[in-house]
Parts: structure tokens; C-alpha cells; sequence
């Protein structure tokens, strides 16, 4: 454009010439007051109101709902299977592609010299998690593996293999770790957290059935041995196909080996701490049994 | 005869027609207009012009789309009444040149005067007006209507079938961005019928209520004006001098709302109110949605 169009265009010089808009000139828009059919009023909603003609439809005594006139009902006469069993005690994550992932890291929503943790993703808004809906964190999911073209620190709750390998192949890190429900409640919304005045809890570890996830160097766990991880690497650019980058001689290698602690909930905060937001303090525990309860 | 009737006709609309969409205003030749009439589009100060020699003594803070123009406005001064401009301001189009959607002034109107309504009309149903328990004659045998108490709907001075039923509320709230965008389409409707001006403080020299009228009368704003100021404090002055006034006003700016802006005719906002409403107008548009109260220490990531 040469020269800028005037701003709101002909509507506002249209209004120049209209009569002062006033409370007596508001009028909704034509269309959008649609009026209801009231029940026994005029013509169509009168007579029979809507009821049909006698018999119990008319005179509201109709059985209860799923009643077959005395025939076994459906709802009945199919056998039980625990298809929904337990489905309130399953565990669910939020999936979030990698293609989402490299579109907030394009639009400047995530900070890549940062590590990356549940926080920042619900900060940016790439992903939200309701933990009262069993959600327990979120999982990466490889669609969108070929174009991602990013290197960061990467905390996640499960990860897909193709998901792994496009980090690894880039030259990041990626690892997996586990937030009770509590826990996870408090990492997605810390300031209102922060604001109750409690000292931030230590992070539970996970349940029987999830500790050989996170013990297993294949998946990244948060509990595995860090010399079967690397070896993990190697073995996954050896099957995916791709040069292993050496991170250690990056210059970001200190941020990209940032890890936190077990039973850790926030970087850079310790389990026993109470953030103050409007003094703007930090106040740390110390009596021996608190240090000793919260540092076990 | 019929078919030449038709054709007068459709030659009467077309020309009604042609006069009604072009912009200029035709007035039929055989009108008399009475000789005080005041037409307050030739008595009002033009908006300033393309080459304008006086200062800018403001510019948008924020940054203005590249598509689109700030709108210009003077800044005038509520010292003397016959003062000149002190200079130009440039306002936001983003705020004061959205495009006028006045199906949200409906909408916004119609929430603000219903969202605080709360209607205590009761009335009785029969269960709890006073008395009728008893069965007034027997089932059979009166020769009259079969009844079961005296204080049935049928019955006079008996309960409401289906009355109002208590203090109801007609509580509800827009969402946040529409109710922002009321805001802004009544300040862009008030600029672009130029009904807005700028002034630079509302510091008067007099507590004299006659001396704003005088001033409002003197510079044709209109017969109701809004006068908007940011800050808790006031000038002692503009308030003495609006206490007693019906039709002139002064609000905080926080105070600003859609109702207020439609019922008067003129609204006067200072160089700092111009700077916080647009402010906090323009923040909407580029927010993230909501995660936490905004009131709680709030920051884009």
C-alpha cells in the first residue's frame, strides 16, 4: 500500500452524516432476537401444546426411561464387561506434537535458552492440563519429527521413541519425569500457589506400576542410571539413523545438563520453601527435623 | 393510466433513492426553514487539517498497524472560553477507529442495565396464603363445585399459580472482550460524529457552574457533556462547579462505560485519560487467555 487507508474505513464516514447514536437509537441486530415458541399461546403453540393427542404422552405418565412395556431392556439384557473400569484411576496425558511444539518455540512463546518444564509449556499456552481430570502431565507425540529444527531442554511426563530421537538428533536433551497430582497442580499454577503461603512440597515418587517407566534408560526416565541413558543415545541414533550430536562440547551444556532433583518440584526452589509474592522473599526452613523431613 | 402511474412512480424512487445514498444532503426545494435554526455541523470547529502548523503534543504510545492511520484530534483548553487549540493529539485507531459495531453498543447497553437488576416482586402461591387447609364442603352432595381448599387459584383471594417468584437475578456477564470492545466502539462512534474532545487538564479558573455552561454553549459542544480525568483527585474547581449540573459531569476514568458515553451528547478526555485508556484497550488485544485473576501480579511470557 502507498499511502495508509483511512482508518475504519467508510462505515465511520458514513456515521459522519447519521444521526447521533443515542441510547433511544440501539436496536439489535435484525435477525438475532429470535422469539421462542411459548407453549399454550396462539395458534401454533396452543390447543394441545405441543403434548400430542391423549394417551400417556399427553397426560405425562409415561415410564421411566429405558422401559421396554415389560420385555428385558437393552441396558439389561446385555452382559457387563469393564470396559470403563477403573477408567477414573487411569492415568492421561495431554499429547503435544512436536509440530506444536516447534510453532511456539517459532512465535517466541517458549524460551529455548531455558530449560523447558510443564511451566513454561501452560505459560505459553501450548497445552493445558486439568489434573482434577486425572490428567498426571503431558506426552510428546512425534507427528511433525521431520521439520522439528530445535535444541532444548526438555522435561516431559511420557515420550514417544520418534518424539526422543527428533530431540536427541538436534542436539537436545530430553527426560521424562513424574508429578503426583498435587504436585502437578502446583507446577501449572504456581502463582496462585505461591499466594496460599504453604512451603512447597516434596515431589511424591510414582506408584508400583509406573517405576519401571521411569527407571528405564530407553524411555529417559528421571530414576535410570545415567551411563545406560547415554548408551540409550547411541543405540537410538544407531537404530533411527542419525549422527549422535556430543552435547558436552556445546556451549549450552550447562543449561542443556540442567536436571532437577527427584524430589523437586520447581528449578531453583527446594521442597520446604515458602515464597512470599508480595514482599517479594523467600523463606527457608531451619529446624533440623523440617531439614531432615524434606531433604529425605 | 396504470402503466403511466407505474413509471411516475419508479422515477419518484429512483430520485428518493439517488438523494438518500449519495453523501451530500439534498433538501426539497419547496422547504421553509425557520430563520433561527441552528444546524451544528456549519457551527462546530472543523477536525484540523492535513497540514495543520500547530504542535503535536501527543503521539500513540503504542504502535500504530501499518495498514492504518492515527486519528487526529485538537487539544483544547478549559482556561478561557474563547480560547484557541493548544495543539494536536494523535489517537490510536486501534481505540478511537474501530470499525462501529453497533449491534456490541446494543448488547453492552442492554448487559449493563440488566446484570445489576434484581426484581423482588413475590407474590403468594397457595400453599402459603393464610388459611385454606380445611375442605370448605363435602366431596358430594352440596349441589356445588367440588373444592378442596380456599385459597386455590380458582378461588378469590386465593394463591398465584405462576407468579414471580421472589427476588430474581438477572445476573450475567459478558465476556471480557466484548465488553472492551463496547468501549472502544463508543469512543470510535463519538470521535467519528465528532462529539469527542481533547483537553489538556480540567483545571477552571472560576467554581462557577455558569461559567461552564457558558464555555459548553460558547464552543457548541452540545447539551449534555462527560468530562473523564484519570486519578482519585480532582480539581477543587470543576467539582464545586459540576455538583450542582445536571447535564455536565465528571467521572474517574475507570469509571468510563458505555451507558455513560451514549447518554451524553459531548465527552471531554484529558491528554492522561486518552494515555490510559488506550492503554488498557490495546492490552486486550494482544493478551494471552486467562490463567490466573488478572488482579494477581500478571506478566506475557
Amino acid at each position: 500500500m502507498s499511502f495508509p487507508k483511512k482508518p475504519g474505513g467508510k462505515a465511520l464516514d458514513a456515521l459522519q452524516n447519521l444521526p447521533r447514536i443515542t441510547l433511544a437509537n440501539l436496536r439489535p441486530e435484525p435477525g438475532s432476537k429470535k422469539l421462542d415458541r411459548r407453549r399454550g399461546r396462539g395458534q401454533h403453540g396452543g390447543n394441545r401444546s405441543g403434548r400430542g393427542h391423549k394417551g400417556e404422552r399427553q397426560r405425562g405418565t409415561r415410564p421411566r426411561l429405558g422401559f421396554e412395556g415389560g420385555q428385558t431392556p437393552f441396558y439389561l439384557a446385555i452382559p457387563k464387561y469393564g470396559y470403563n473400569e477403573g477408567h477414573s484411576r487411569r492415568p492421561q496425558y495431554q499429547p503435544l506434537s512436536l509440530k506444536r511444539l516447534q510453532y511456539l518455540i517459532d512465535l517466541g512463546r517458549i524460551d529455548t535458552s531455558q530449560p523447558i518444564d510443564l511451566t513454561q509449556l501452560v505459560n505459553a499456552r501450548g497445552v493445558t492440563i486439568q489434573p482434577l481430570k486425572r490428567d498426571y502431565g503431558v506426552q510428546l507425540v512425534d507427528e511433525g519429527a521431520d521439520i522439528f529444527a530445535a535444541k532444548i531442554n526438555i522435561e516431559v511426563q511420557r515420550a514417544s521413541e520418534g518424539a526422543i530421537a527428533a530431540i536427541e538428533r538436534n542436539g537436545g536433551v530430553i527426560s521424562t519425569g513424574f508429578y503426583d497430582p498435587i504436585s502437578l497442580g502446583i507446577l501449572i499454577r504456581p502463582v496462585s500457589f505461591f499466594l496460599r503461603g504453604q512451603p512447597i512440597p516434596k515431589r511424591m515418587l510414582p506408584g508400583e506400576d509406573m517405576v519401571p517407566y521411569y527407571r528405564d534408560a530407553a524411555n529417559r526416565g528421571y530414576l535410570a542410571d545415567p551411563e545406560k541413558i547415554q548408551q540409550a543415545r547411541l543405540a537410538l541414533a544407531q537404530k533411527y539413523g542419525y549422527v549422535l550430536p556430543d552435547i558436552s562440547k556445546d556451549e549450552l551444556y550447562s543449561m542443556l545438563s540442567t536436571r532437577k532433583d527427584v524430589r523437586q518440584i520447581f528449578f531453583g526452589l527446594a521442597p520446604g520453601w515458602v515464597v512470599n509474592m508480595s514482599e517479594k522473599k523467600i523463606l527457608k526452613p531451619t529446624d533440623e527435623k523440617l531439614l531432615e523431613y524434606y531433604s529425605s | 393510466m396504470l402503466r403511466c402511474s407505474l413509471t411516475l412512480c419508479v422515477r419518484g424512487a429512483a430520485k428518493r433513492f439517488a438523494s438518500t445514498s449519495s453523501s451530500e444532503n439534498f433538501l426539497p426545494p419547496n422547504l421553509l426553514l425557520p430563520t433561527n435554526l441552528v444546524d451544528p455541523a456549519r457551527l462546530k470547529r472543523p477536525p484540523p487539517p492535513a497540514g495543520c502548523p500547530l504542535p503535536v503534543l501527543r503521539k500513540c504510545d503504542a504502535l500504530v498497524p501499518a495498514h492504518l492511520s492515527p486519528v487526529h484530534t485538537w487539544v483544547e483548553t478549559l482556561g478561557q472560553q474563547d480560547a484557541e487549540p493548544l495543539g494536536l493529539a494523535q489517537l490510536h485507531p486501534d481505540v478511537f477507529a474501530v470499525p462501529p459495531r453497533l449491534d456490541i453498543l446494543h448488547t453492552v447497553e442492554t448487559w449493563q442495565r440488566n446484570f445489576k437488576r434484581i426484581s423482588h416482586a413475590n407474590t403468594k402461591v397457595r400453599s402459603e396464603v393464610r388459611g385454606g387447609g380445611r375442605k370448605p364442603w363435602n366431596q358430594k352432595g352440596g349441589g356445588r363445585a367440588r373444592h378442596g381448599s380456599i385459597r386455590s387459584p380458582l378461588w378469590r383471594g386465593g394463591g398465584v399459580s405462576h407468579g414471580p417468584r421472589g427476588p430474581t437475578s438477572y445476573y450475567y456477564m459478558l465476556p471480557m472482550k466484548v465488553r472492551v470492545q463496547g468501549l472502544k466502539v463508543a469512543l470510535s462512534s463519538k470521535a467519528a460524529q465528532s462529539f469527542l474532545y481533547v483537553v489538556d487538564s480540567l483545571n477552571i479558573p472560576t467554581p462557577d457552574s455558569q461559567y461552564l455552561l457558558d464555555l459548553v454553549r460558547h464552543r457548541h459542544w452540545g447539551e449534555s457533556v462527560l468530562m473523564v480525568d484519570v486519578g482519585e483527585e480532582f480539581p477543587d474547581n470543576i467539582l464545586q462547579a459540576t455538583a450542582s449540573l445536571k447535564t455536565v459531569n465528571v467521572i474517574p476514568a475507570l469509571g468510563l462505560n458505555v451507558h455513560s458515553l451514549l447518554k451524553h451528547e459531548a465527552v471531554v478526555l484529558t491528554l492522561d485519560t486518552v494515555r490510559f485508556l488506550e492503554e488498557k484497550l490495546l492490552w486486550h488485544d494482544r493478551r494471552y487467555t486467562q490463567l490466573h485473576p488478572f488482579r494477581l501480579p500478571y506478566s506475557d511470557l
